[in-house]
């Protein structure tokens, strides 16, 4: 649903085309198949969670600057800390506002 | 008398008779007095002429002082009338100032109401947004737990629910079943009756529950923050309790309750749809008999 949600919000940014995975190692997959502008993810995903996703991608020279936004349930200070601290550039709480993560795209894609 | 007049007297020659009177002719008292007026005449003479020409010398310098003050005047004439074209001026910048300031704030003030406005619609589209996938994502799908999951994911994803439990009812509607929960105790995994239950008054009037989410009572199983009954075909067939929201979202939004409109009038009608779909083995089974009962709802509506 998050996705659904994700791929009818950012349709309003023009020139932008989104790719979707299932989860965090099909994420990682089409990362290794083709170069992407920015990055959505969750925290709470199977087989692997968003911060570990985080993790991987920023230690993959050729990824480690892709901007990434973290959408998530969990709200608290120290878990966004932790998040940034492994490299994410913005971090947003659910429930989801379109606006918002709208913004935010824009703003890291210097939209 | 003059020297000459002397000259004749010291040579003591007669007076000529027969001839112009010379001046040895006039007595000596009346040349003295001739030459003494000739005298003063000429000395007076010379001082009128002296003061003439101090006074033509006062007035020349008081032309020259009365053509500076002139020329000054003028100066200042030409510089006052300078000064009050610019004052003039000023003033009319001073108006055009004031008028586009005028116009610069009633700009800005429409540039803010323009301003909530878009941001209203971006928030009112962004509902809408919320409401399409939510339906969408319900009647996509004909399987029971994807439609339940997407319940689940509504509730946790769209209203920003932490704890909350879905149900179903039994076929005596007596009983809500529990078969989708977040966050709660193991203790609320139980059948609910709903005879005198919170829960059943929202199902027998198919009307979504809500009350504040904060405040002196926290949400329980029997006290919901919110319950939401599943309708199809005007009869309640399942129920979601909302008992907790996530620590980021305080209070309900107005979405929330248009979302639990869209709940109340889908979620029924998408499980029943589900759970009749899993028992046949085909699409095609699922169709069959359709173009029987159409032609019998038409003939009926023919019949009146």
């Amino acid at each position: 649903m998050m996705r659904q949600l994700l791929v009818f919000a950012l349709a309003r940014i023009k020139q932008l085309s989104v790719t979707e995975a299932e989860d965090g190692v099909d994420g990682l997959r089409k990362l290794a198949e083709q170069r992407f502008d920015l990055i959505i993810t969750d925290i709470n995903m199977p087989i692997m969670d968003g911060l570990k996703l985080v993790s991987r991608i920023r230690s993959d020279e050729t990824h480690k600057d892709v901007p990434i936004i973290i959408i998530t349930t969990e709200g608290s200070a120290e878990d966004r800390q932790r998040a940034m601290a492994l490299g994410a550039n913005a971090y947003i709480t659910k429930p989801i506002q379109a606006p918002q993560v709208i913004a935010q795209v824009k703003e890291l894609l210097g939209k | 008398m003059s020297e000459h007049e002397h000259s004749d007297e010291q040579h003591g020659s007669p007076p000529s008779r027969g001839r112009e009177r010379r001046a040895s002719d006039v007595p000596p008292d009346t040349l003295r007095e001739r030459e003494s007026f000739v005298r003063t005449f000429v000395r007076k003479g010379m001082q009128y002429t002296e003061e003439l020409l101090r006074e033509n010398d006062d007035l020349r310098s008081e032309i020259r002082e009365l053509r500076e003050e002139v020329g000054q005047l003028r100066s200042q004439v030409a510089s006052d009338d300078a000064i009050r074209d610019l004052l003039r001026t000023v003033e009319r910048l001073e108006t055009e100032r004031r008028e586009l300031l005028e116009r610069s704030r009633n700009l800005e003030a429409s540039h803010r109401e323009e301003e909530g406005r878009h941001q209203e619609i971006e928030r009112e589209v962004s509902d809408l947004a919320n409401l399409y996938v939510a339906s969408h994502q319900l009647h996509t799908s004909l399987s029971v737990p994807k439609v339940v999951q997407h319940l689940h994911d509504m509730l946790g994803q769209l209203v920003g629910a932490e704890s909350f439990m879905i149900y179903v009812l039994d076929e005596q509607r007596l009983h809500a079943v529990p078969v989708a929960s977040e966050a709660v105790p193991a203790d609320y995994h139980c059948e609910v009756l709903l005879d005198g239950h919170r829960m059943g008054d929202a199902c027998l009037t198919g009307l979504p529950k809500v009350r504040e989410p904060a405040g002196e009572r926290p949400g329980s199983l029997d006290d919901p923050i919110a319950i939401i009954p599943f309708l199809a075909d005007g009869r309640a067939v399942g129920v979601a309790s909302v008992f907790r929201l996530l620590p980021q979202k305080s209070a309900w939004a107005d979405v929330d309750l248009e979302l639990f409109k869209l709940l109340g009038a889908q979620a029924g009608a998408a499980l029943i749809a589900a759970n009749l779909y899993q028992r046949v083995a085909s699409p095609t089974e699922a169709l069959r008999g359709i173009p029987s009962a159409v032609e019998a709802q038409l003939g009926s509506t023919e019949n009146g």
